[in-house]
Order: C-alpha cells, then sequence, then structure tokens
C-alpha cells in the first residue's frame, strides 16, 4: 500500500513510502532509489546498473544502517556520514553503522574524495527519511506532523511518544527516494576512460535540518573502525584469505614499453608449489606459500630477459625537457587575455617568475595489494581498497572482458591512497585479476615496495611562467600565468598495459584549478598547458600521471603565491598586509587576521633585514600564503631556519588557518590539518621522484624521502567555524598551503628566491652558492 | 626443508612448520594469522612490521623465525596481556587494553592507520624503558633507532606524540 507524503518541488521529484509486507519479530524501514526520468523514457535507463541494496535502514531495534559506495580514506569520512545521517534522522551518531564501498552491498557509487557531494546525497537520504518517520508517527499517534517533537529518535506529541524502532516494528515498508546519475562505466570517450565519478545524486530539496539545530554535527564523534585497527581485528586487504589462494610476485622489467624476450627458468626442486604466468609482457610467480612466491619470483626474475625501452629525459633533465616540449594550444585558461596584456603593458613595474616542482609520489607506507577470484562461469570478486570501487568494477570487467554486473569488489581497508585511485586503480587490482583468470584459483598479488614506487603513477612535474604587473601605489594590476605539465590522470590498470588487454586511455588535458581569491586585482589570465605522458606521445609508454591530494590547485597555488610574495617584497610591502590589500573577501580577510594572530606576527617586508646567504649559523625567516578551495579558506605562516653553509632547512613551527564554513568534527578536522601539513612539509623539502632515461631510480625509502617524526614541525591549527556558509572541504588541502608559506621563509631567511622545491640540501647550496 | 621451530608468540608457545631463514613477518601472518604486523618495504625501512622480541622492538620483515626461537614475541595483539603481565594480573584473557592502545583510541590517532601497529610497538618499548619521555626522546625513539625511522605517510606524528604522552600518564599511576 502506498502511505500518503507530502511532495518537495515537484511531483516527479516527490518519495514514495510503501508497505512491502510483514517481517515477525523484525521490522524495517529500508530506502531504495528511483530515477525519475525513467518514466518518460525506459531508453535512458543507466547502461550499468546497480545493486539493489539499499541506501539506509531504520531497524526495529532503533538502530540505523547506512550504505555508501564512498569509502573511509584516512581523513574521517566515516565519523562524518553517521554524523550527517544522525543529524538529520534525529538519532544519535553512536546507532549509526556504515557499510562502506563493496559494489554488491553499496547502491551510489562516487569517488571517495568527494566528501561534499557525497554528504550532500546522505544528507538528503537523511532528511527524505526523517519526513516519512513523521508521516508514520502521525499516522501512529494521531496527530497533524506539526505537532510531533523529535529528540533522539523518539517522536513526541503531548504526553505521548513511540521510538523510531516502533514505527517500523513488524512491518517491511520501502521508501523510494528520487535520483539521477549512473554507476561508473568504460567509456573511451571520457576524458579518463571511465564515466559515473559521482555516481548515484539525490534530487530534490526535502527539507533538512537547520543548522542552529545542529546536536550531533559539530562533536568530535570518533572514526569506527579505530578500536580495532589498534587491536589487530581489523581485516585489512592484505589479510583476505581464501581456499585454494596463490600468492603472486610480479616479475617486471625495468619500465613500461619493454618487452618480453624469454622467461627465466624456475627450478621446481626448489620451490616444487610455485608455478610461472605469462600473458604478454605480464609475468608472475605464484605458489601456495608467500615465501616461495617471493624467493621463487627473485629466481626467475634474475634470468628473465627483456627488451630495453628509453624515451624519458632522465630527471635531472626535467625542466628543459618541459620547456622543449611542442605545446599545443591551452587545455583550460580563465580571466581575460587581452585585458590581462594591456593591464601589463600599462604597468610601472613587472615581475616575472618561473616556478617548477619535479614528481613526487602518493608513496604510502603499505604497497598495492589485492585479492582476486575470477570463478570458471565469469563472474569475479576483487577484494581490495579503492576510493572508487564501481570506477574499478567497472575497468576490472573490461580488462576481464565480462559484463560490468559480473564483477563484485569489495572494499577493505589498506594504507592510504592520497588521490592514485579516484579513479577506480592503479596497481595490484589487475594483476590479481588477470593471474586469476589465467590459474583458475584465487590470487593474491602483493606489490613489493620497489614494484609499488617504481610502477604506481606519479603526481607529475610542471614548471609555471607567471608574472606580475604592479601600478604606482605598488598595487598588483594584472597577473598572467602559463602552467605546463603532464596529465594526471593516467587511470589504466598496470597489469592490463602488461598483458596488452583493453584498457582505456586519458585525455592530455590540464585544468586551471585556482580558485581565485584576489578580487581586487583588476585583471588576471590563467593557462594552463598539457601533455601526454613524459617520454611518449604514445599513451602505451612513458611515466605515468595521476592526481595526488590538493590536485592541480596544489602545484598552481605554489606559483602564486610565490608570485605574490615575490611582489610583495618588491613593493616592500607586509606580505600579510599585502595580501589584504588585494582582496575584499570577508572570510578570507577575517581567517587570515586570526591565523596572523595566532603565529604572533609582526608587520614587515621580506626579506629579514639580517637575512643572509652564506655562513654556519642558522638563519631564520617567515613565510605566509593562502589558499581558497571548495568553500574552504586556508591561511599557512611558516617559521624555518636554514643553514647556509650546510644547505639545512628546518621548518620550526607552521601555523595552519582555516575556515571551511560549519564544522562537523572538530577533533578529526584538527587531525587532519596537522597531518596534512606534515605530509606539504614533506613535499617542500624531500620530494622527488628520481628517473634515468627508462625508468625510475627512487624505489627505496632511501632514495625517495618523505618527512620523518623528528623532522616535524610544531604545528597550531586555528579554525573558524561559520553556521551559515554550509560545509567546506577541510581534510584535503593543508599539503597545499605548505610549500608557499616554507618558500616565502625561507626567501625571508637568505634573501635568496627559491623557485623550486622541494629544498634539499644539495639543491640549497646550489641555490645560494650562485645566488 | 621445512623446520618444527617453537616459538612463544604473546605469552603461548606455538610450533610452526617453516624453513628457518623465513622472515618472521611470514610465520606471524601466515601460519600464526596475526595480522597486526603488515609488509611495508620488507626493507626494514619503514617500521610497519615491528614487534617486540624479549621486550626490544625488531623489524620482522628481515629477522628469520630461527632468530626468534626460544624467545617472546609480542605483537599488537598481544599488548592487553603485555600489560596484564606488567600489573601481575593473569596474562590470559585480558580484555583491558594496553594503555598504549588506549591512548591510540583516545588520541584517534590511526588515519589509514596502516604503519599503527608499529609505532604502538615503538611506544610500548619506550614508555617500559623511559616512563616519562619528554618530546624530544618521543621524536628521537620514532626517527634515530635503528634500522630506520617509523614513517607515517598520512602524518600522524602529532597524534603519535600527544599519545605517547597520554599512555605514560596512565603507565605512571
Amino acid at each position: 500500500m502506498a502511505l500518503p507524503l507530502k511532495p518537495y518541488h515537484s511531483p516527479l521529484f516527490s518519495p514514495k513510502l510503501t508497505r512491502r509486507g510483514f517481517i515477525k519479530g523484525g521490522g524495517v524501514l529500508a530506502v531504495s532509489f528511483t530515477f525519475p526520468h525513467l518514466s518518460a523514457a525506459a531508453t535512458d535507463a543507466p547502461a550499468t546498473t546497480l545493486a539493489l541494496a539499499s541506501w539506509l535502514e531504520i531497524r526495529h531495534d532503533n538502530t540505523v544502517l547506512v550504505r555508501t559506495g564512498r569509502a573511509e580514506i584516512g581523513t574521517g569520512m566515516s565519523a562524518f556520514y553517521a554524523q550527517v545521517i544522525a543529524e538529520e534522522l534525529n538519532v544519535p551518531p553512536e546507532r549509526v553503522t556504515l557499510i562502506m564501498g563493496d559494489t554488491d552491498k553499496t547502491p551510489d557509487g562516487g569517488y571517495s574524495a568527494g566528501f561534499l557531494t557525497g554528504a550532500e546525497n546522505l544528507r538528503k537520504v537523511g532528511a527524505y527519511t526523517y519526513q516519512a518517520l513523521l508521516s508514520l508517527a502521525a499516522r501512529h499517534l494521531g496527530v497533524p506532523v506539526a505537532s510531533l517533537k523529535v529528540a533522539d529518535g523518539v517522536v513526541s506529541a503531548g504526553d505521548r511518544s513511540i521510538r523510531y524502532g516502533e514505527l517500523v516494528r513488524e512491518q517491511k515498508l520501502e521508501l523510494k527516494i528520487p535520483v539521477s546519475g549512473q554507476a561508473a562505466r568504460v567509456d573511451p570517450k571520457a576524458w579518463n576512460g571511465v564515466n559515473g565519478l559521482d555516481g548515484l545524486v539525490v534530487l530534490g530539496n526535502p527539507p533538512t535540518r537547520p543548522v542552529s539545530e545542529y546536536k550531533f554535527i559539530g562533536r568530535s564523534h570518533p572514526m569506527p573502525g579505530i578500536p580495532d585497527k589498534v587491536t589487530g581485528k581489523t581485516q585489512w586487504t592484505c589479510d583476505v584469505w581464501l581456499p585454494e589462494m596463490l600468492h603472486a610476485r610480479m616479475v617486471r622489467p625495468a619500465t613500461l614499453g619493454a618487452t618480453l624476450i624469454s622467461v627465466g627458468p624456475l627450478d621446481k626442486k626448489q620451490f616444487p608449489s610455485a608455478q610461472v604466468a605469462v600473458k604478454k609482457n605480464l609475468v608472475a610467480v605464484l605458489s601456495p606459500n608467500e615465501w616461495e612466491a617471493i624467493n621463487a619470483a627473485q629466481a626467475v626474475s634474475a634470468g628473465t630477459r627483456w627488451t630495453e625501452w628509453s624515451g624519458l629525459p632522465g630527471s635531472e633533465n626535467l625542466t628543459q625537457a618541459l620547456r622543449s616540449y611542442k605545446w599545443g594550444a591551452p587545455s583550460d585558461a580563465k580571466g581575460d587575455a587581452a585585458e590581462t596584456a594591456a593591464a601589463l603593458a600599462r604597468s610601472t613595474r613587472t615581475i616575472a617568475a618561473t616556478y617548477e616542482q619535479p614528481y613526487v609520489k602518493h608513496a604510502p607506507i603499505g604497497p598495492f595489494v589485492a585479492v582476486a577470484d575470477v570463478k570458471s562461469d565469469g563472474s569475479a570478486t576483487i577484494w581490495a581498497h579503492s576510493a572508487n570501487s564501481q570506477g574499478l568494477r567497472a575497468r576490472i570487467a573490461d580488462i576481464l572482458g565480462i559484463s560490468t554486473e559480473k564483477v563484485v569488489v569489495r572494499w577493505l581497508d589498506h594504507a592510504g591512497q592520497f588521490g592514485r585511485t579516484t579513479f577506480g586503480g592503479d596497481g595490484a587490482e589487475g594483476d590479481a585479476a588477470i593471474l586469476s583468470q589465467l590459474t583458475g584459483k584465487p590470487v593474491r598479488v602483493q606489490w613489493s615496495l620497489q614494484d609499488d614506487l617504481a610502477w604506481s603513477a606519479s603526481s607529475p612535474g610542471w614548471v609555471e611562467d607567471i608574472r606580475c604587473g604592479l601600478d604606482t601605489s605598488g598595487n598588483i594590476a594584472a597577473i598572467q600565468s602559463s602552467f605546463y605539465s603532464a596529465q594526471s590522470n593516467d587511470a589504466r590498470i598496470v597489469g592490463a598495459i602488461l598483458a596488452g588487454v583493453p584498457s582505456t586511455s586519458s585525455k592530455p588535458d590540464y585544468w586551471v584549478a585556482t580558485e581565485w581569491p584576489y578580487d581586487k586585482i583588476p585583471a588576471r589570465h590563467e593557462e594552463v598547458y598539457g601533455m601526454p605522458n613524459l617520454g611518449s606521445d604514445s599513451s602505451a609508454v612513458g611515466l605515468r600521471g595521476l592526481i595526488m591530494r590538493t590536485p592541480g590547485q596544489r602545484q598552481q597555488n605554489f606559483a602564486l603565491e610565490s608570485l605574490i610574495n615575490e611582489a610583495a617584497s618588491a613593493a616592500h610591502a607586509d606580505p600579510v598586509e599585502f595580501r589584504l590589500r588585494h582582496t575584499s573577501d570577508p572570510r578570507l580577510i577575517e581567517i587570515l587576521h586570526a591565523t596572523v594572530e595566532a603565529a604572533s606576527w609582526k608587520p614587515r617586508p621580506s626579506p629579514h633585514p639580517e637575512a643572509k646567504a652564506t655562513g654556519t649559523d642558522p638563519v631564520i625567516g617567515r613565510g605566509v600564503c593562502i589558499m581558497v578551495r571548495q568553500n574552504a579558506y586556508w591561511v599557512g605562516i611558516a617559521e624555518v631556519a636554514v643553514t647556509p653553509a650546510t644547505g639545512a632547512v628546518q621548518v620550526v613551527k607552521f601555523t595552519i588557518g582555516l575556515d571551511c564554513g560549519k564544522i562537523i568534527n572538530p577533533r578529526q578536522l584538527e587531525r587532519c590539518m596537522k597531518s596534512g601539513v606534515v605530509m606539504g612539509v614533506s613535499e617542500a623539502l624531500k620530494e622527488e621522484v628520481i628517473f634515468d632515461t627508462g625508468k625510475i631510480t627512487s624505489t627505496m625509502w632511501g632514495s625517495y624521502n618523505i618527512l620523518t617524526m623528528a623532522e616535524m614541525p610544531e604545528i597550531k591549527t586555528v579554525n573558524i567555524s561559520r553556521d551559515d556558509k554550509g560545509f567546506g572541504g577541510g581534510s584535503e588541502g593543508a599539503n597545499a598551503i605548505c610549500p608557499p608559506a616554507i618558500a616565502a621563509a625561507f626567501f625571508d631567511a637568505t634573501g635568496v628566491q627559491p623557485r623550486r622545491i622541494p629544498l634539499t640540501s644539495t639543491y640549497v647550496q646550489r641555490l645560494l652558492r650562485t645566488a | 626443508m621445512a623446520d618444527q621451530l617453537k616459538l612463544t608468540v604473546n605469552g603461548t608457545e606455538q610450533t610452526v612448520s617453516v624453513t628457518a631463514e623465513m622472515p618472521l613477518l611470514y610465520g606471524l601472518r601466515n601460519e600464526l594469522g596475526l595480522s597486526g604486523p603488515r609488509y611495508g618495504c620488507g626493507l626494514a625501512q619503514c617500521g610497519a612490521c615491528a614487534v617486540l622480541v624479549d621486550g626490544s622492538e625488531i623489524r620482522s620483515c628481515i629477522t628469520p623465525v630461527s632468530a626468534v626461537v626460544g624467545k617472546k614475541v609480542t605483537t599488537i595483539e598481544g599488548l592487553p596481556a603485555l600489560w596484564a603481565a606488567t600489573k601481575g594480573h593473569s596474562e590470559t584473557g585480558s580484555q583491558t587494553l594496553h594503555p598504549v592502545q588506549q591512548a591510540w583510541i583516545d588520541e584517534q590517532v590511526p588515519q589509514c592507520g596502516y604503519c599503527q601497529s608499529g609505532m604502538m610497538i615503538v611506544a610500548a618499548e619506550l614508555l617500559t624503558k623511559n616512563p616519562d619521555p619528554t618530546v624530544p626522546e618521543i621524536k628521537d625513539a620514532y626517527t634515530h633507532k635503528p634500522p630506520s625511522a617509523h614513517l607515517c605517510r598520512c602524518g600522524t606524528y602529532a597524534a603519535i606524540i600527544s599519545a605517547v604522552q597520554r599512555a605514560a600518564q596512565v603507565m605512571k599511576s
């Protein structure tokens, strides 16, 4: 039977509540979805159906079960989502259980870094459900909805009350809510080869709870997975064990583009249980015993012969290679080119600089691992840690040549991905699927650290030319920038490339990622140029590029903010005061003031009056930068000590300020800010992918350096929460505001502009010597 | 060829049938089903595989099983029992978490959490040997002790320091 519900917006978007039957001793209100446009044209049905799991269940025991394809990526999503749902339903978040990421158990798909779209979806799911619960309660209590009061899952009218659980007891109720969108599917025409990044999007505008009534958002709800992680109870991706499962280790050439000449011999006396599997250039050694697989793979690898490929410029020649590349037209631009050129021509002084950064890596502590079980009936299950399980599902189906419906991706915890699985997967998942198909057994593929640092995609190096013109008052009249980099959307799965099975490619485009913070600068023009993977115009080889935490904006903001700091110095202005001159955004101004105060910033121009580029005594300096991203305003203030003689740079203190609208979870936000600073300092001081003309050579922690605990600065956080600005992106951006502030502090200390990161001792010594 | 090796793991004597030179990591994970220690690098460069052997941290990814025969191995699964023993209670069946584990929960240390097993092992050893470490001493223990620094890519170092200090307070009282 259909139960009456108030439509929101349009009858097309109205939810439908139906009683489907009775459940003795149980009871549930399950929320599923409907595609409203389907009634108009059934042919619009999504090409790939999603699993018909419910989105949310209100259960007879007063608990709430939520299913979402978005996963916990280490930044606290599993806490935030529970809070968002709890707030709309008016139940404590402790009663909410989340199932995340499994494609056969979650309905919505979507990429996990997209918290804002994920939260908006769940907020509406919760809001629709809340209205349905109110309708049920009003009928039960025999009063109009308007006279109901709700607290912690108890609906009351006068002195009578009923719990949510009682509203669904003994019944099976179904609420269908309107959605659009589709599950991820492979599409060669898409910019990165796969569609459906956002998954399903909930339609309509159900009434959501006013921020002034929030009880659970704004509290430091803990991340639910932590107790199991610290006691050893979590089943990680690397802990999947299946009957008859084989452990695989990959036998790789030096680099993509090398082809197999002959596979090395496998000594069956020494490795009696091991076997070799080969598909074109994909070579692996497998064994039921992991240690045997490791040793046998080493032995086979030693005897395996490959052709050599060399097309890379060598990391020391990266800038020169980017400079000499025949760039086509810009792939994206913002601002007015003619107006900016005219304003620059009118300027009394022009400041031009080139900034650059080498390739860097996501570099999680746990290398890629995956388990695949491809059955003889053609169905496949993959256990993996993807930030986009539906995307991975589509790609695996493509690789195996089976329909997407036959693939299940089960999501499990693993080491942080920092963007490298946003489009599905990048690593061991494809190897595992192909090897399982070849051997007919479940296969667990564990990449070694060397495999991971050499074969996973990197965040591409870049060069940006940027200049500004100052007017007679020393204010910026115009900014023009040109950014050059290799594309960072190569979501092809390595195993598929090597095995020569289908694998989509991505377009060589880049994008303007800056969210422009300086509305009082009269003219600006930003353009970006993209190219295919470094080392090749073919998508088959070269250094693969993938987005990494705060992609695009991390790089472009380094150039923009460094130029602003150089311009402030040229104008003999304090860099904070100089920024305030160029923006009228009240949120930016307020967080800038608050952060400056927390850092005890004393206004003066840079460099420091006692700046020195020589000597064995440390010189100190401070620097500032800002960034606006996804409804969030960031400020970074770095204090550094530089020892000119040794080139040592230490970030002594970092003050980070953030206004990301309404703060959902203060403690999780604070830890994301602090940990983001660690990653940002690491990138500013240490990180660089080293490669020769054929391959990446920085394949161990001794050669790809990341920040250690002793190198961490003292970190101070400053926050502003706003009730009237919605949610903003608070978990990702912290890393991006470190390099520009640290570079500015380095200039303040030494009087020498560093226009390249990382500030390694070798680079710093060379820079100061030639200054 | 497989050898029969006797180990004491988390307070229980175990016999594993493995080649003697196999690293302890694979024995703990694949033979004894302990998933606390994890593979990070296999080269003793990151610390994700760290366990205690007779109270001192070792890297199980490069330590042969044969090297720990007759010694006491503790993984994070065994930290509650280790704490119970320290307090003079029965080792088996303890439900009380080691103060280090409780501090890791209270301070919400793990982000992805992959490295945190090794991080807690360091804390457990440090607080046994230095009950009231200063911040520089904590940083030193995680950074400069051979064979390598303990690495966290999520960047949880500040939370780790807070958790070690919190656990220290509990263990002193």
